[in-house]
């Protein structure tokens, strides 16, 4: 059991290096990350009907081994640094004219150069996987002092770098309330939400550096202000893909740093949307689980939203069911019926029905009236 | 010498100063989350480190702090001892001052 609890959680690491690996083999394997993520949304959408609640042995302790899921989250900031290495490389062969030819190295042959459609597939698999590999970023933001700091450096390697602060002081403290940018009232679609929601934190961030700062006496303009020196931690990646490939590379950077910060925000916008907060503390009802068996594992218990508000200083290996408000299907199933608007709107309505009915509070419901005229 | 490969103990005690109440902190585990386990009404909102509810007074003893405090409290009050359970993880048996009726006096 210790074994199955503690390596179900490996799909992601595991499914970066795959797609590291297709960008450096080249050619059309450089789409490779863009497929697993296709077939990442057919295994959720069949496997949606399963939810299995976390597993404890007779004592009540969790399988789950600490020292384990640590190492993992920290060797995903070595993942994260090769992602965008590996991307570089190849913008670089692409802007020096590399000719497109099958090589070898150590007895395995790869595509050396490479096509502009190809480094398209490149480019948005890189950013597909640092997207989905921000969930060890947020893991590590609620787990202290050295898995903070990592927290950082993985954020800011997806151009997010306002986050870390900005979702532990704000997003978990005035969670389902209009202070609240990462929740999405009723009625915003997910393009417009990816947008507010990542300039509110930011801004959030920088006033409370600002505010912090102030306290002690020093200006906002400091290299103490960590708003500044987290995106001061993301210009190894500017002068990376600028040396690599000028205006390409950019673009390139550019355009993962939009993807990740897309499906981070897609993962807060399914996680709240539509929910109310008024006053008092958080609790279950204050945000939607997305528990099917696949997304869990995936995205290691990270939908499991509605336990880890409440004990937020939880290991995602011991989060569990609560019986929250739970839209019955995954991440990868749901993200794509938000894509679509109407359609997500349409999809939710009832879930939203059955909240305002059975989980609102008297105050809540008044709210939630207002947005249904 | 010596010290340096001697075994810090499995559990600290804490002591209120307020009242009777004292209760043991396994290694590594949060001033807070040991409060609850053990049944003390200890006030608290969001557990992460920024609402303040936890917030108390290390009277005697060592803590590790888990986040900079300096975003939720004042400078006065870091000076004059105050800490957030929820992110002090005690390195020593320590005695603390916390307002337990806290708990019924509620904020956004
Ligand atoms: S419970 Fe909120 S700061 Fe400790």
């Amino acid at each position: 059991m210790k074994f199955y609890v503690n390596v179900r959680y490996l799909i992601v690491p595991f499914m970066s290096l795959i797609a590291i690996l297709g960008i450096l083999f080249g050619g059309s394997y450089t789409w490779v990350g863009v497929g697993l993520f296709a077939l990442n949304t057919l295994i959720d959408t069949l496997t949606r009907n399963i939810h299995l609640p976390a597993d404890f042995d007779d004592s009540g302790e969790s399988y789950g081994i600490k020292k384990l899921q640590y190492s993992v989250m920290f060797f995903m900031l070595p993942v994260f640094i090769a992602l965008q290495v590996v991307l570089a490389y190849r913008i670089f062969q692409y802007n020096a004219d590399a000719p497109i030819v099958i090589s070898s190295f150590l007895g395995f042959s790869y595509q050396a150069g490479i096509s502009g459609f190809n480094l398209i597939g490149a480019t948005i698999s890189s950013g597909l996987w640092a997207g989905l590999g921000i969930i060890y970023g947020h893991e590590l933001s609620h787990n202290k002092k050295e898995g903070f700091l990592v927290s950082r450096l993985i954020m800011a390697l997806s151009g997010a770098a306002h986050f870390t602060y900005a979702h532990v002081y704000n997003h978990h403290l005035d969670l389902g309330h209009e202070d609240d940018p990462a929740t999405a009232p009723r009625g915003r679609n997910i393009y417009t939400h990816a947008w507010l929601s990542h300039m509110g934190q930011s801004r959030f961030s920088y006033i409370l550096e600002q505010q912090r700062l102030s306290k002690r006496g020093s200006s906002a303009l400091n290299i103490d202000n960590r708003w500044i020196l987290g995106y001061l931690y993301s210009l190894p990646s500017i002068v990376l893909f600028v040396w690599a490939g000028g205006a390409v590379g950019v673009a390139a950077l550019f355009s993962v740093w939009v993807i990740a910060n897309f499906l981070l925000e897609a993962l807060n916008f399914m996680g709240h949307y539509g929910l109310i907060r008024k006053d008092g503390p958080v609790e279950h009802r204050h945000s939607w689980d997305n528990d099917s068996v696949f997304t869990s594992w995936f995205f290691i218990e990270i939908g499991r939203q509605c336990d880890h508000h409440v004990r937020g200083e939880t290991y995602f290996w011991e989060l569990d069911d609560v019986e929250g408000p739970n839209y019955g299907i995954g991440y990868f199933s749901l993200f794509v019926i938000t894509l679509i608007p109407p359609l997500f709107r349409a999809y939710v309505q009832k879930y939203l029905d059955n909240w305002d009915e059975k989980y609102a509070s008297a105050e809540e419901k008044l709210i939630a009236q207002k947005f249904s005229h | 010498m010596l010290n340096f490969f001697r075994r810090s103990p499995a559990n600290f005690e804490v002591n209120l100063t307020e009242s009777d109440i004292s209760f043991n902190v396994k290694r590594g585990d949060s001033l807070l989350s040991s409060a609850l386990g053990a049944g003390v009404p200890w006030p608290f909102k969001c557990k992460v480190g920024s609402c303040g509810k936890c917030k108390c007074r290390l009277v005697d003893g060592k803590i590790k702090p888990q986040l900079d405090f300096g975003y939720v409290l004042d400078i006065s009050e870091i000076n004059e001892g105050y800490i957030l359970a929820c992110q002090s993880v005690p390195k020593s048996d320590i005695t603390v001052s916390v307002n337990l009726n806290e708990n019924k006096v509620s904020r956004k």
